[in-house]
């Protein structure tokens, strides 16, 4: 996978982020990891379609999870990860994937569209992207921990 | 039909007058106007608005942020962007962001007027397509898992996805677009999908990756089997599938928040397996 993939999404994320209540975005590790991965806490599935197909994965811990959907929500206290918790997190997915499909746009990748988030929230588990390998990304966003990894193809034809 | 309540988002005091003019001509009721990023919410909440026109540019924000922030505070926010420019990238993250419709400058007074009473209006492909897609989906599983084991397949229809569901061991996700997007969601437990794979391999599965492939093949024909049926039904669908993303886990719980999924449990001869879907409403102006 090349591994250049990853850029429109590092722009969305540094993009998108501020726009909904964060100070600083952080880029930390990036690496290349195999399509199996191992996840501890919320994970949102977002599917891509078009000249690229595959997922993206947005990761964090729980107690992260409960920190940005606070955030989110202008500081408001979110002591259980619920309905609305859920929402504002799956809603971030769903806002900087629309986004990354326009950073695709801008380097000649056009037409992609994605589907809706589906949110995964356990413990030990693990996730398997239909792809030979991921690119996995590591944001510190106002402090919080997030890991993304993308798992794209492109598709020939 | 009453009359629409809108609200207006723009910086300009003249287009924001112009717009109410032509809003109110057309029988509309313009019950609120913000001129920034910061009186947006609160103008919104207050004035609980049909229809949210919104301009792209302003200063010290644009109509993507604003829309955004609306449709954070409430995902069912019907907003119409205004712009000057046409382009496509622009109608397409609009879209995806989940923002109903999209006017050029100058405006047509008779085409917005179109647009919000097409948003407003209930969509009948998309009312027919969540009436029927349970069904097809349904009739795919069962076809399939007939077809590949020869053992019987009966449903029991689950009423409610609202809040969460805890997985029996292996869900699948695959992702669906076209006219309106969508999920898929299979669920089953590690022990069904290896009583499956014996079946087809006529040996036990070496180990947990083939049983996890197995899956993601079977929630794959699946999800393109109905598919293709819905596109038959109605070529204008256009669906199409991403490939599977399977998740492996003893106890996690799958949400979809802000999508309504149709679930239904398939009896089969190897304990039950969730079958999920559900789309999202389109956008009624691109259409």
């Amino acid at each position: 996978m090349d591994i250049n993939l990853i850029n429109p999404l590092i722009l969305s994320f540094i993009d998108i982020l501020p726009q909904i209540g964060f100070q600083s975005v952080e880029r930390k590790g990036l690496s290349l990891v195999a399509s199996t991965l191992d996840y501890d806490g919320v994970l949102v599935n977002i599917s891509l379609v078009g000249v690229l197909k595959g997922a993206i994965l947005i990761g964090m811990s729980l107690d992260s999870a409960k920190e940005f959907a606070s955030k989110m929500m202008m500081g408001m206290p979110v002591t259980d990860f619920d309905s609305l918790a859920q929402s504002a997190i799956s809603e971030m997915g769903n806002m900087v994937c629309a986004n990354a499909c326009t950073q695709f746009s801008k380097v000649g990748i056009d037409g992609l569209d994605i589907s809706p988030p589906v949110l995964l929230i356990g413990h030990n588990g693990q996730a398997t992207l239909p792809v030979p390998q991921t690119i996995a990304v590591q944001f510190l966003v106002d402090g919080i921990e997030i890991n993304v990894y993308v798992g794209l193809i492109e598709v020939n034809g | 039909m009453s009359a629409a309540k809108v609200m207006i988002v723009d910086d300009s005091f003249f287009s924001r007058t112009l717009l109410a003019e032509t809003l109110q001509l057309g029988g509309c009721e313009v019950v609120g106007e913000a001129d920034s990023f910061d009186s947006l919410i609160e103008t919104y909440n207050n004035c609980k608005p049909d229809i949210v026109t919104m301009d792209i540019v302003m200063p010290g924000t644009d109509g993507f942020e604003c829309s955004r922030a609306l449709l954070m505070n409430d995902p069912s926010a019907k907003i119409i962007l205004v712009s000057s420019m046409k382009d496509e990238e622009t109608e397409a993250e609009a879209r995806r962001i989940g923002i109903a419709g999209y006017v050029q400058k100058p405006i047509d007074g008779e085409y917005l007027l179109n647009i919000i009473k097409n948003i407003l209006s209930p969509d009948t492909l998309y009312e027919e397509l969540i009436e029927s897609a349970p069904g097809i989906f349904n009739e795919a599983l069962s076809q399939n898992i007939t077809r590949m084991t020869k053992t019987p397949v009966s449903f029991e229809s689950m009423d409610t996805f609202d809040d969460t569901y805890v997985s029996q061991g292996i869900t699948t996700v695959i992702g669906i677009i076209g006219r309106y997007s969508g999920s898929m969601i299979l669920d089953l437990s590690s022990e069904a999908a290896e009583q499956i794979v014996e079946i087809l391999l006529h040996r036990p599965s070496k180990n947990h990756e083939e049983v996890l492939a197995m899956v993601a093949e079977l929630a794959n024909i699946i999800a393109g089997v109905a598919c293709s049926m819905l596109n038959k039904k109605d070529k204008s669908y256009s669906l199409r599938v991403s490939p599977p993303s399977v998740f492996f886990s003893s106890n996690s719980e799958i949400a979809s928040p802000n999508l309504k999924i149709q679930a239904s449990y398939a009896q089969t001869t190897f304990g039950s397996i969730f079958l999920g879907i559900g789309f999202k409403k389109g956008a009624a102006s691109w259409i």
